[in-house]
């Protein structure tokens, strides 16, 4: 169409002035705002850099080289460490928690949430017990009663530690039988993770076997077994890694040898964070499944399907992908969480820092150190709820 | 384009009173490499109704969303009462003011009541005082037939009566032009007709509307002149009886003989 | 198939709640058929039910022992009552050890207290002319419920006369609030923000003798209320902003937004305490005094909570549908009017329930302050188990577990109330 329409004249000029032209007011209002925020950031730098050197402090990372001159228990030789040293050492210290407190929190939690939506009135009431009480309680207060109120009044004292089995129960630590010290544990631990991929091929079997003939592909029977023979290869090629060495009080009875001894700020810090975390967890697991429309279940009645084929494979797969964001959020938590270990003298991160702190490091650099490490933990659990996230949302489609 | 000569004599001679309030030249409108709005030219004249009909993504919510800038178009000139929609944020504010625009979600502000809804825009933007700001508004809810919901929020009243409210806001700005993007389409049908009857009175006062919409009778009855787009063109332009008896392009009847 | 599923054959029920209506019917049949189905329906759920009814006895009966037969020894030999511990450090768990050197006296703390209530009272009672709500008796009791058990321990716990009558007090004085709003005209309610924040400033003078800088001297319970409460209303125009920024056409200044939200909420709020203690004074200007400490862990929190409000508050905004941007930009409103009266209102009443979530988060976070070495609720009860009288006699179950139960108190009916909160929103205007 190429008519053009009669344009009458104009009451207004072509060009506006610069301080109505919306092109220009879009970019002006925020050049001056990032300006005022640049000015205002390098303000705060000029004074830090005047501040450190007036009080003869460093101004770069070098103190990361110093010594760090203090104990870290199941570390010997700590005080030799650098403060580089000492944070990575206490990065791993925090990795046990989590290590720990993640799967652990996320299984308490599911089944938490689940026993909140039981039919049965008693396991109901335990899951809304459990969820109440310990959610609405800090965990820094958790962690002082699973520590001062339990650990300390409750574990005996070493010289009349229970013993036995391999166990040692005091409140200089747990120990606890662990693998054979002749064995090569790496090579044990490797073969476990690689198990994960055995079962998976064989999931995958199972999963053809089911498609070409009908048959059940009972997956969880044949993964587990799959599993277990895999752990008993892995146990004769490591050199007999699963026999076990039992932990017994040392000679002079003020330590615990052999086996593995959990230290008892780890065990009740753990705990604590486990028990409260996974509350929310609950909370989480049980707001996706409540979120799930009533339709899908009487859908999946409808054709028959059993309570748990249910759960399987119409259920629980929507569910979880409404829990991605808010579980990553709570391992997000009962990681930054760890950081309250300071309070119990388990020496992680933070404690580190604040050791380092009270020793003449520059605080400043210091703080830096320590919220970039607590950000690696952080960046680490959305890069991998993301990835889920996406793939699961991709599958929808 | 065959109805080349239509288009032309029906610029020309508008509805009204022959003047014309809102021209849109050679108007193109992109998002990204998808070309919403192609070369559009329309003219629309003091005091005249044109209906906007065409099947869902044809562009004719984004024409006339285009016309208060809601949307920004891309290339050509848009002119309203001698106004041009340009860079120039008065202009913009100008037009805005001068363009009422009723919504097919009402877009009611759920936290005021109804008085609120519709005396914000004349108190905040023409400075009218508080009295007379909630006369005019009472005036105006008498006239959309609803006076007594005046205290009430809009969660609490119909479709069709919120719909209504939203015609007396933006009367309340004492605009030149009334924009209608289609203000039935989220309405229960028994509804429908109260809303219609509204913009029918509106009409026979004399107010210059723009009107996408489905409703055909609406169009048959109501309409100085119903313009037809598909695919982002204006594809036919014609009075009523020219577009329902008669129409020209293949496209247009393929239309009307899906809905009618 | 011969038979449908029941609940295709019946449309699903509405569902309007109504409380009231069903149980009245033959209540007491109605509970037991209740119980019945809900308890031992088969023998699977007998099963069950009784091994988790074992637990709950377990429990109870540890519980029984622990509260009302614990006999501990004190430092001087002899054999007493273990909860002697909470009862002769009462005054320090609520105010602190240090309250007695500012001289502020217990009357202006009073006098504070019952202004508080009359505030609360305030800003929940039925405005002139607005129908008293008709909360569900179950929602209200599970409000007042462990209000009522707080205040019911700590007058057990308290000895003398005085402060338990000082105490039966503070109802009348909530009550005289939530009434009193109900009498005052439309021409004053206009300004209930303001004169809510005139009588929150006026509350935090009293606490502290009109001299702020008492606030140094702040412990127990009083510290815990308000380091969280002068935090929560300090960040809240700080999130406001943030969340604007975040979601602003402005493309310059999103990243700022982004990476201060995103940057706090990936620390853990102890690194940012540790920041304020050992490095805030770097990053003030040369020879400037020190602040108090807890003025600057509120700054830090205050910071620390702003991040998790921006999230909340930019959620809200998202809930707010674009049309209504829409319908403000053509009524020719400007941007800055159209966010103020439109979108912004919206947006926070949407966010209230997160909100209230984010304070009770917040109350539980104020007790990593005694990480840095103040003394609220929890703070203070490791100098209180170093008394001679009790140090080493393993006060500790006792001492945490009240601290736990008062913590318990506060958060669980502030969770229930921002239940009930978010119910009456949803069933608003919208």
């Amino acid at each position: 169409m190429s008519v053009t329409a009669p344009i009458p004249e104009l009451r207004t000029e072509q060009k506006p002035p610069l301080y109505r032209d919306v092109r220009v007011l879009r970019w002006v209002g925020q050049l001056i705002v990032l300006g005022v925020v640049l000015g205002f950031l390098y303000y705060l730098y000029s004074n830090v850099i005047t501040n450190l050197e007036s009080k003869g402090l460093p101004t770069g990372f070098a103190f990361l080289d110093g010594k760090f001159g203090s104990a870290i228990p199941g570390i010997d030789d700590a005080a030799d460490l650098t403060n580089g040293g000492a944070f990575i050492a206490g990065f791993m210290n925090t990795v046990r928690v989590i290590l720990f407190g993640i799967p652990a929190c996320t299984l308490l939690g599911i089944l938490i949430g689940i026993a909140r939506l039981s039919d049965n009135l008693a396991v109901r009431s335990f899951g809304t017990l459990y969820v109440e009480a310990f959610r609405n309680i800090p965990a820094l207060v958790w962690i002082f009663l699973a520590y001062f109120a339990i650990s300390l009044s409750v574990l005996p004292r070493i010289d009349d530690a229970p013993t036995g089995g391999g166990f040692v129960i005091s409140n200089r630590g747990i120990g606890i039988p662990w693998l054979n010290p002749d064995a090569s544990r790496m090579t044990f631990g490797l073969m476990l993770l690689a198990g994960f991929g055995v079962v998976w091929l064989v999931l995958r079997w199972r999963r053809s076997v089911n498609e070409k003939t009908g048959e059940h592909s009972r997956g969880g029977l044949y993964g587990t077994l799959a599993y277990l023979l895999w752990i008993v290869v892995a146990h004769f090629v490591s050199g007999e890694a699963l026999l076990l060495e039992g932990s017994e009080v040392g000679a002079n009875a003020r330590n615990i040898v052999g086996g593995m001894t959990v230290q008892v700020p780890y065990f009740a810090l753990t705990l604590a964070l486990t028990l409260y975390t996974a509350s929310h967890v609950a909370e989480v697991v049980r707001g996706a499944i409540l979120a799930i429309h009533k339709g899908q279940s009487e859908a999946a009645s409808a054709i028959a399907l059993t309570t748990f084929q249910r759960y399987r494979f119409i259920i629980l797969p929507q569910a979880f992908r409404i829990m991605i964001p808010p579980l990553a959020n709570q391992y997000l938590n009962i990681t930054k969480n760890s950081s309250l270990a300071v309070a119990v003298s388990y020496v992680e991160i933070a404690a580190i820092f604040s050791r380092e702190a009270n020793n003449a490091a520059p605080a400043v650099q210091a703080v830096i150190v320590l919220m970039g490490l607590y950000l690696v933990f952080s960046l680490s659990i959305s890069f991998v709820a993301n990835f889920f996230n996406r793939r699961l949302s991709l599958e929808t489609r | 384009m065959n109805n080349l000569e239509d288009l032309k004599s029906a610029a020309l001679e508008a509805g009204g009173t022959g003047e014309a309030i809102i021209t849109l030249s050679e108007v193109d409108k992109f998002y990204g490499d998808f070309q919403a709005l192609k070369n559009i030219n329309l003219v629309v004249g003091k005091r005249e109704v044109v209906v906007v009909i065409g099947p869902s993504g044809s562009g004719k919510s984004t024409m006339i969303r285009c016309v208060n800038h809601l949307e920004e178009h891309t290339n050509g000139r848009i002119i309203v009462d001698g106004v041009e929609l340009s860079d120039d944020i008065r202009n913009i504010q100008e037009i805005r003011r001068e363009c009422g625009m009723v919504f097919q979600s009402f877009n009611l502000f759920p936290h005021m009541t109804i008085l609120d809804n519709i005396t914000l825009g004349p108190r905040q933007v023409r400075k009218k005082p508080k009295a007379a700001a909630e006369a005019h508004a009472m005036e105006l809810l008498e006239r959309v037939k609803i006076p007594e919901q005046a205290d009430k929020y809009p969660g609490q009243l119909s479709g069709g009566q919120q719909q209504r409210v939203a015609i007396a806001r933006a009367l309340a700005m004492e605009p030149k032009v009334m924009l209608f993007d289609e203000p039935t389409s989220a309405l229960d049908p028994e509804m429908v007709k109260e809303v219609l009857d509204t913009m029918q009175d509106l009409a026979d006062e004399g107010m210059t509307m723009i009107v996408v919409t489905h409703e055909m009778g609406f169009a048959r009855a109501v309409a100085d002149r119903v313009v037809f787009m598909a695919d982002g063109e204006i594809v036919e332009v014609g009075t009523p009886e020219h577009f329902f008896e008669r129409p020209q392009e293949d496209r247009t009847k393929l239309f009307l003989s899906q809905i009618l | 198939m011969s038979q449908l599923p029941p609940s295709v054959q019946y449309p699903e029920e509405p569902v309007v709640p109504d409380e009231q209506a069903a149980p009245k019917q033959g209540a007491t049949s109605a509970l037991a058929q209740e119980l019945r189905e809900g308890l031992f329906k088969d023998a699977k759920n007998t099963i069950v039910t009784l091994l988790f009814a074992g637990i709950f006895v377990y429990i109870g009966t540890r519980a029984y022992t622990f509260i009302f037969d614990n006999m501990k020894l004190t430092g001087d030999g002899s054999l007493a009552n273990s909860w002697l511990v909470i009862d002769q450090n009462l005054t320090a768990f609520m105010v602190g050890s240090e309250f007695g050197r500012t001289g502020i006296g217990f009357p202006m703390l009073w006098a504070a207290i019952y202004l508080t209530a009359m505030t609360l009272g305030f800003a929940t009672g039925p405005e002139k002319g607005e129908e008293v709500d008709p909360m569900p008796g179950r929602t209200r009791a599970s409000i007042i419920g462990p209000a009522l058990l707080g205040a019911v321990v700590l007058m057990t716990l308290t000895d003398t006369f005085t402060p338990k009558l000082l105490m039966a007090l503070i109802p009348l004085a909530f009550f005289v609030g939530f009434k009193g709003v109900g009498l005052l005209p439309e021409k004053v309610m206009v300004h209930k923000t303001k004169i809510l924040v005139v009588l929150a400033v006026l509350i935090f003078l009293l606490e502290t003798g009109f001299e702020p800088s008492n606030v140094d001297s702040f412990g127990g319970l009083m510290l815990t209320i308000n380091a969280a409460f002068i935090s929560i209303v300090l960040c809240f125009p700080i999130g406001i902003v943030f969340a604007l920024l975040r979601r602003s056409t402005f493309g310059l200044l999103r990243p700022v937004a982004v990476v201060y939200i995103e940057l706090i909420r990936g620390v853990p709020l102890i690194s940012l305490l540790f920041m304020g203690e050992f490095a805030l004074g770097f990053f003030l200007p040369p020879d400037s005094n020190p602040l108090p400490s807890v003025i600057r862990s509120i700054f830090m929190i205050t910071l620390f909570s702003a991040a998790y409000v921006a999230e909340i508050v930019r959620g809200g905004l998202q809930s707010v549908p674009t049309g209504q941007m829409e319908a403000g930009q053509a009524m020719g409103l400007s941007p800055l009017t159209i966010s103020r009266r439109i979108i912004l209102p919206q947006a926070l009443r949407n966010s209230i329930p997160a909100l209230v979530g984010q304070f009770i988060a917040l109350l539980k976070d104020t007790t990593l302050l005694i990480i840095i070495g103040q003394r609220e609720l929890l703070g203070i009860s490791a100098p209180l188990l170093q008394n001679a009288q009790f140090r080493n006699q393993g006060y500790a179950p006792e001492v945490y577990a009240f601290v736990a139960f008062m913590f318990w108190i506060m958060t669980f009916s502030m969770s229930r109330a921002s239940q009930r909160l978010e119910t009456k929103l949803g069933v608003g205007t919208r």
